[in-house]
This record gives structure tokens, sequence and C-alpha cells, in this order.
């Protein structure tokens, strides 16, 4: 029985956790592997708690969700809290420490799903102000990555596990790149927290995702390629 | 990725909802009929965008309950036709479904299932394989295949568009959220490509030949006249049900434990005897891919030297009910493993057998 890579993904609605898993596992099928990602989904609007399951193996791929990942990675105060129950021995921990704002909601508020919504755009210096203010008035609202929160509380990271590893990607995508990059360190993160695919194989993952973009404009490849550089050296200095 | 077409076969990596969409192209589904639900919104969603490239056609309708009959008008004129729903929408669409069984019309349904009851959940559970088998006041004179992976999802799409239209008796595709959502690779083909015969269509109703009126009736003067009819429609069901009932099972013949699970759950059930095997434990698997008819003998042959079953499902007892009914003349220890409305995974059912 082939080993299968199981990787949670946690943040905050906005963060891009759903497209990163998106394209790392689809960066996994080009490879010749077999890979299956599933979203957690459900009637949450804009914030909450978005959960990717990813699995990548050279052969046959069980149930969609599991209980103890293999590597898994909350990326906000509140992700940290709601995944513990995939934390287990064998899982090496990777979390933000960056000092991240949730969202003013919480998990079980009712609405559209966020899939079927665009979500006011987090990375923005007023993560609301891109919305219709009189539609939106008296209503929680979305999480910002660009002003500071109050982070992770230490005593929530779970202690029994095989690895922890502290990342502020939030921060180096704020302070030395920029804010929508954030997910692409993580994506370097954990690759090289899997070895799973070669580096290059997730850059033209990039190219084909991002082609029209980065053909508008060069620069963002440049941007996507050293945050992804950032977040695998990263991730290899401290496996 | 390459652009997706359906000449010959290609490999794709595609959620489920877009697996059914691409084998109703594949299966020339002349139009499908649809409300939205969640989640198999993009069922419709990918078929409105493939449909114009392929000359095919698509109906909104203002509910599910008129989604249900449109189709039964589309295919009395001989369109191959289908409807998609899920939860609170197949129950609105099993007036149609068994207007479909007692009319012999060969409309195919896929139904993702959510929680239930009522609006529930929007995510995930096999709370609807009763409904989906025998909702509606009928016999459940249906075909319902239960799927467990997207190559599946994509073979019985298009295999229940040609039993439906062979046997003349409504058929399913009974998938579920996880299903619908999820992303995995799988090839899909040309049917031609692979051997695969389309079964034509014909019209149901209007001028056979000059002169000459078909009609179908779904109201009835006596209780007699019903009586014959239903009894006609079991006797071509019983001819049928063994022609197209269909299993898979993994090493039951030397087992002491099997898994008896169908759908997305077998997946889970797949792995764990996997693992389980590679421990030296004799433990097997039976899975029906037809929840309806159902594979009861196939069951009760595979479980005949096993001591216990475990039963697993995302259902409070919907299917154990069909697993005990299939094994009423068996001794063999049933195990549940019921947890309606959320998945089931590999390490939970290692978990159940560790506990035995």
């Amino acid at each position: 029985m082939a080993k299968v890579i199981k990787i949670a993904l946690a943040g905050e609605g906005g963060q891009g956790v759903q497209s990163i898993a998106e394209i790392l596992a689809e960066a996994a099928n080009e490879e010749g592997k077999n890979a299956l990602y599933i979203p957690n989904f459900g009637v949450e609007q804009r914030g909450g708690v978005s959960i990717a399951y990813v699995q990548i193996s050279d052969g046959a791929i069980g149930a969609p969700k599991f209980v103890k990942a293999d590597i898994l990675i909350p990326l906000s105060p509140r992700a940290v809290k709601r995944t513990k129950m995939h934390a287990g021995k064998d899982t090496v921990y990777i979390y933000d420490n960056s000092l991240v704002q949730e969202a003013e909601v919480n998990d079980n508020v009712v609405g559209m799903q966020y899939f079927d919504v665009t979500p006011p755009c987090p990375t923005a210096d007023e993560a609301n102000r891109d919305m219709q203010q009189d539609m939106i008035a008296g209503e929680p609202k979305t999480c910002s990555f660009t002003k500071p929160g109050p982070g992770v509380d230490p005593a929530d990271i779970p202690e029994n596990v095989k690895k922890v590893i502290a990342c502020p990607a939030n921060d180096i995508a704020k302070n030395e790149l920029h804010p929508r990059v954030f997910n692409i360190i993580i994506l370097g993160a954990i690759i090289a927290a899997t070895e799973v695919l070669p580096l290059d194989t997730i850059k033209n993952a990039l190219e084909i995702k991002l082609g029209d973009k980065f053909k508008a404009n060069p620069q963002l490849r440049d941007m996507n390629f050293k945050a992804l550089d950032r977040g695998y050296e990263l991730i290899k200095s401290a496996m | 990725m390459a652009e997706v077409s359906l000449q010959g076969e290609q490999r794709v990596f595609m959620t489920g909802n877009e697996v059914v969409a691409w084998a109703a192209v594949a299966a020339k589904v002349d139009i499908m009929y649809g409300y939205p639900i969640t989640p198999q919104n993009e069922i419709m969603h990918y078929w409105t965008r493939l449909a114009p490239k392929y000359g095919k056609r698509f109906l909104q309708t203002e509910d599910e309950i008129s989604a249900g009959f449109t189709m039964l008008g589309g295919v009395m004129t001989g369109r191959k036709a289908f409807t998609a729903t899920a939860g609170p929408g197949n129950v609105l669409m099993q007036e149609s479904c068994v207007m479909a069984e007692m009319m012999r019309l060969p409309a195919v349904y896929v139904i993702q299932q959510r929680g239930g009851p009522s609006t529930a959940t929007v995510i995930y559970a096999q709370q609807e394989t009763q409904l989906t088998c025998f909702g509606g006041n009928g016999e459940g004179h249906r075909i319902v295949f239960s799927t467990s992976t997207h190559q599946e999802l994509f073979d019985y799409t298009l295999k229940a568009f040609n039993a439906a239209w062979t046997y003349r008796f409504p058929s399913f595709v009974l998938g579920d959220g996880y299903q619908a959502k999820m992303r995995e690779p799988l090839t899909i083909y040309e049917a031609a490509a692979r051997g695969v015969d389309l079964v034509p269509t014909t019209p149901l109703v209007g001028e056979a030949k000059p002169g000459q009126f078909k009609h179908l009736r779904n109201t009835y003067n006596t209780e007699d006249e019903l009586y014959e009819v239903v009894m006609a429609n079991q006797r071509d069901w019983d001819a049928m049900a063994p022609k197209v009932v269909e299993w898979k099972d993994m090493h039951c013949q030397d087992a002491d434990v099997v898994f008896i699970c169908h759908g997305v759950v077998a997946r889970a059930a797949v792995g764990a005897v996997e693992e389980l095997r590679a421990q030296g434990k004799k433990v097997g698997l039976f899975r029906p891919i037809t929840v309806r008819p159902f594979p009861d003998k196939q069951l009760a042959d595979a479980v005949k030297n096993a001591k216990k079953v475990i039963v697993a499902e995302s259902a409070y007892g919907q299917f154990l009910k069909m697993v005990d009914l299939a094994l009423c003349g068996s001794k063999v220890e049933r195990v549940p493993v019921l947890r309606p409305g959320i998945g089931i995974t590999t390490e939970e059912l290692v978990e159940e057998y560790n506990k035995l």
C-alpha cells in the first residue's frame, strides 16, 4: 500500500487557503501522482475558518477526509483552535505566528456560502472598503491581514506532535513582499515540509494558473516565485 | 492543464459535479432540466457552459417539482434528458420519480446527497439512500447506482442513461456532497472510444404511424386495472434485476470480518482492508454498486464464512436495513457504525475493527 501524504490547511476566509490547496493538488496530478482535494464548505459568508484537505500518493487514495494530518497548517489564531483534532503524534505542525486580525463573525454564522460570493479583499488597507457600505452596515466585518491582531495563544499549540514550526508568513508578505502573496509563501512551506513534489512543478502550476496575469505584469511572476522560494527556504532550514 | 475535450479519451482532474456534466455530454444528452441546490449547483453551471458548444439545451424551472416533471415531458418526446438535485430537492422530485416508474419513463436523476432532514446541512450525508430507492407512493422500481470514485461517477452516469433507455425504469446516480465538491483524477472518454454503445432514444407518445397514436396512462379507473399494471412492471423488474445488479468485493472468501459499505464510505473501507491485510488480519469488503436492485444473494455468499460484519454508513441505519434484509437467513453478527451526516475515515474503520 503506497504511502498517502495528508495535508490540512486552515485559515480565515480570504487568506487563499483553498487556492493553494487546489494548486498543490493540480500540480501533483500533473506530476502523475494521485491527488485528492476537498474543501470544507458550509454556509459561512465571510470570515469563519476555511479548511482544505489535500492527499497525495503514488497509489489509491481512500476517504476524502482524514482525522490526523501529516502536515497541519493553521494560519490564524482561530484556525489553530479549530484544527486541534487533526494534530497527532506524526504531525508536522506549521502555524503562522503573525498578528492577524480575525473577522468579527463566528463559525456558525448563517448566510450564503462563501463559494457563492466574492469576499471583500482582506489584504486591502481597509478590508471592507470595496463593499457597498449601506449593504453591510451593522453586519459582521471580514478579517484584515494588514491590521495587527492578538496572535496565536501559545497555550493552543498542540504538544504531542512530531514537530512544531512557527512561520510568520503574513508578516513576511506584508513587510517584505506584498500581502497578496501570503498564501504562496505557505505553498513553498508545504513543498519543503512534504518533499512530495519538486518546486519547479509548483512554479509550472503557477505559470498555468496565473499565466495571463504574469503576462500582463511580469513583476507579479517575480514576486510569486520569490514568495515561493522564501517559504521553501524558511521551512527547509527549520526541518 | 490542456483544454478538456471528449476527443478519444483524456485524463482530467476536476470536481465530481464537473464529471457529471462531462458524462452527460459523453452520453449525448439532449437537455438538462434543473433547479439550483447545493451541493449539486455546479452540475448545472458546467452543463450550461458545455451545452451550447455541443448544440444541447438547458431549462431552469421554478422549483424541483417542475424540474422533475419537465424532464418527464422531454423524455416522452424521445429526448435524452436528466436532472440533478439534493436533499429537500430530492424530496420534492419524488412525485415525478414514481410517475416515471408507473409510466416506464427512462428519466435519469443525479443525486448529490446532503445532510437532512429538511434544509439541514448543504455538505454531506448518505441520508437519501432510502428516499432515492423507495421514495414516493410506488414500489421502488428504480435502478440506483451508488458511486465511490470520480471514475465511477463518469462511468455510471453514462451507464444510467443506457440502463434507463434499455429497461424503461428511471435510473439514479447516487452521489454525495463530498463526491460533488472534491477533485481527483479520472479519465473521461467518448463512448465510441471505449466501445460503449449509446442506447438510441425514441418518442414514447404521439403519432407512431400516420393515424396511429401512442398514449401513456397514469390514471386508472379500478383497483384491478392498477394491480395488473404494477404487477406487469414488477415482473419486468424481476427479470431485469439480475442483469443490472452490480457489486464489488475484496478478499471476502477467507475473511473473518467483512466491511459492508456503499458510496464514498467504501473508499474508507478499501483503505482499512489494505491496512489490516498488511498486518495479516483476515478482513474483506463487500460493496453494492447498485443499492437498488440490491445484490442480496451476492452479499449472503460473500459473508458466508465470516464471523462478523461491520456495516458503516453516513446515516442511521438506512443502508443497514437493506443489509439486514439481504442477510435475514444468516447468523453472522452485525456491528453497525452509523454516523448520520458525517464522513467516515479509514482510521475510524480500523479503530472499529480493533474494538471487536
